[in-house]
């Protein structure tokens, strides 16, 4: 055997023990790339058979607790349907909003489910899926209006709740040179009486779930143009929860097209679900 | 020039080839003259080699230098010219949180904003564990800047102090927590501060709700360790700088039960601190009053959790003989998160907060500021800790900022 041959041989042994001990190392650290990761969240959904999601059951109509205390909405609804594309039951587990992350990251739930807008900041842990819902501000007139866009409303009185996210946007607007008068009031209840006066105001700046929920109940009021602030309620998972988090996008995807996620929207926005809903 | 040639390259070294290049010497081959030319050709590759790795050196270390620098050093922002607050209520303040903004441009923007608010005071945390990371070592840069621009833009500072750098406390322990052992090491650390501040900086808090476990570094919250830290703190910063104000208390407004392990109940914390001989070790009570969902008309109620359980804490500095003592609000406040069950709606969170400024003006006598907590976050919390802000991270105005400023510009609330 040559020299230049014990080195090949000898640089070759080495290399396929560092690539060892870096797959051993990458395995405990969950570094490897994603073609040689293994989902341990999906693995453990397939052993139980469930799929443990986290929501507060707090925020109508996506959650909410029944008079028997169990957590029904939009959001439950969902949960099943998608957990149901993969031979499986939802399991909710009630969080509080603000430790349902912790509780993610804890291996506690396997994803979240609770309108919860996408956090770029949370990236570093978490995988979102694509949006399910835009809870963001709307521009919402009666049906019928001749207002169709922002660029309509100038010389107009535009209702906003006052200190809300809509009065933010509306005074945006006016510093922007948009002609607009805003008439500020209490709640999103008066918003909607005001615009179905016909006197008060031409238009709301309203947030797509309190708009929702009154089309629901009945009310003749359409949005048009485009939010003026996005804020899209995804699915949350592990960031290495690969294998879920691919085939949550196939189920959402099947579930879109088959009006599943409209006949949701509709039957929990519906007179029904959302009477006395709105402060 | 007579060169001995490499049998292998068949060619001359030229004048730029590297020392790997040069001509391979074979002994005896080279006349005495030639030898003395090669030697010299030599010698000069050798030096150019040498001046060619320490130029590349030093590049590369004037590079590293030049790219730290740019990180660690942030461009210099003129303070401006001298300001002054223009307000209908001298009592208006806001906690800004200033502490983790590292742009120099957005702590003065921020000041900027506080005081074309209309609001005289500010509360701001500077954390002991940020300026003297090493015992006796301090770094005041960015204290430095917040002081010097709150200064410029006319605003009164009520310095929060507190956050225990590790090496004053043992291992694995949080930066709330902090020893008897290392009290007079606090101590020295306020009283640096107040005789580097001497004249800008006229108020101090020390420490923050000691009544809460998580506040009191998860031990057992204790109003007579609180009460030793205050006796130890109190006297050596009285000597670094005679005027300035040491604020006590800043307790957590809390119904926590006897016993229980998250925190003490604030007056019975406030009294306990009477008890051990709190009284003579600070100036000013610092009150924290939140409403939750409560208007700020709600009657005090030893129950609940309203602003005015403020008038309760007051009236145990009464019962203790601390009457003529002054009082500050340095937190407190109303939320309007959409989904927090102590939040209110945006209009009622801007109502009660004009009325909360009218209390704190037209019928506390006794107190000297109302601070209420946030003005804004360098960056977004994600929580409903957002919706306590007056003003976003990017510094849009929300419309609670513009209702303050109309107030303070003489706006009937």
């Amino acid at each position: 055997m040559t020299t230049r041959r014990r080195w090949l041989i000898a640089a070759g042994a080495t290399a396929v023990l560092v690539a060892i001990g870096l797959v051993v190392f990458a395995q405990d650290e969950g570094r490897l790339p994603s073609f040689l990761r293994r989902d341990t969240t999906w693995q453990a959904m397939q052993g139980r058979g469930t799929w443990r999601v986290g929501l507060d059951p707090s925020f109508p109509p996506f959650e909410m607790l029944d008079q028997e205390g169990r957590p029904v909405g939009y959001d439950v609804d969902l949960a099943q349907a998608l957990a149901k594309t993969w031979g499986m039951e939802a399991e909710i587990v009630a969080v509080g909003f603000d430790s349902l992350p912790d509780t993610l990251k804890a291996g506690k739930i396997d994803s979240i489910v609770s309108a919860y807008p996408f956090d770029e900041r949370l990236t570093q842990d978490f995988a979102f899926s694509a949006p399910y819902f835009d809870a963001g501000v709307r521009l919402a007139v009666r049906v019928g209006s001749p207002i169709a866009t922002i660029a309509d409303l100038s010389g107009r009185r535009v209702g906003v709740e006052w200190g809300s996210v809509g009065d933010m946007l509306g005074r945006q607007m006016q510093r922007d040179g948009v002609d607009v008068t805003l008439v500020p009031l209490e709640t999103p209840a008066d918003l909607l009486e005001a615009l179905a006066s016909q006197q008060e105001v031409d238009a709301i700046l309203i947030d797509n779930v309190a708009l929702r929920q009154a089309q629901g109940a009945g009310r003749q009021i359409v949005a048009v143009d485009e939010p003026l602030e996005s804020v899209p309620y995804v699915i949350v998972m592990p960031r290495r929860a690969t294998e879920l988090h691919r085939n949550l996008e196939a189920s959402l995807k099947l579930l879109q097209a088959e009006g599943h996620l409209g006949n949701l929207e509709s039957a929990w926005f519906s007179d029904q679900q959302t009477s006395g809903g709105l402060p | 020039m007579i060169f001995a040639v490499d049998p292998v390259r068949r060619t001359p070294a030229s004048r730029d080839a590297p020392t790997s290049m040069l001509p391979r010497i074979r002994p005896g081959k080279l006349h005495k003259h030639a030898q003395w030319h090669y030697d010299a050709r030599v010698n000069a590759l050798r030096n150019r080699r040498r001046l060619v790795i320490v130029l590349v050196v030093s590049g590369v270390g004037l590079a590293l230098l030049g790219f730290w620098a740019l990180r660690t050093v942030t461009p210099d922002v003129a303070p401006g010219p001298q300001q002054q607050v223009t307000t209908s209520n001298p009592k208006m303040g806001i906690h800004t949180r200033l502490t983790d903004e590292v742009e120099q441009w957005k702590i003065k923007k921020s000041l900027e904003m506080v005081r074309e608010m209309g609001a005289p005071w500010i509360v701001e945390y500077f954390p002991w564990a940020y300026i003297e990371d090493q015992p006796g070592r301090y770094n005041w840069t960015h204290a430095d800047q917040v002081v010097e621009h709150a200064s410029r833009q006319g605003l009164t500072v009520i310095a929060r102090l507190g956050f225990v750098p590790e090496w004053a406390r043992p291992k694995e322990t949080s930066p709330l927590y902090l020893d008897e052992e290392h009290f007079a090491d606090f101590g020295r650390f306020a009283a640096l501060f107040a005789e580097r501040y001497a004249g800008k900086v006229d108020y101090l808090i020390l420490w923050n709700e000691p009544n809460l476990a998580m506040e009191w570094g998860y031990a057992e919250p204790d109003a007579a360790k609180y009460t030793t830290l205050l006796q130890v703190a109190y006297p050596l910063i009285k000597a670094a700088n005679p005027a300035v104000q040491v604020l006590a208390g800043a307790l957590a407004p809390t119904l926590a039960p006897p016993g229980s392990e998250f925190g003490v109940n604030d007056l019975d914390f406030l009294q306990a601190m009477y008890n051990a001989g709190a009284g003579s070790y600070f100036d000013i009570l610092a009150i924290h009053a939140y409403g939750w969902h409560f208007d700020p008309d709600s009657p005090p109620d030893s129950e609940v959790i309203n602003f005015r359980r403020s008038e309760l804490l007051r009236e145990i500095m009464v019962l203790n003989g601390d009457g003529d003592k002054r009082a500050m609000i340095t937190e407190g406040g109303w939320n309007d998160h959409p989904r927090w069950t102590r939040a209110v709606r945006p209009a009622q969170r801007i109502a009660y907060t004009l009325r909360a400024y009218e209390i704190a003006q037209r019928e506390w006598d006794w107190l000297d500021a109302l601070c209420l907590w946030v003005f804004r976050f360098p960056w977004d919390q994600n929580s409903y800790q957002d919706y306590y802000t007056f003003v976003r991270t990017d510094f849009e105005p929300k419309p609670i900022y513009e209702e303050v400023q109309r107030y303070a510009q003489g706006a009937t609330p």
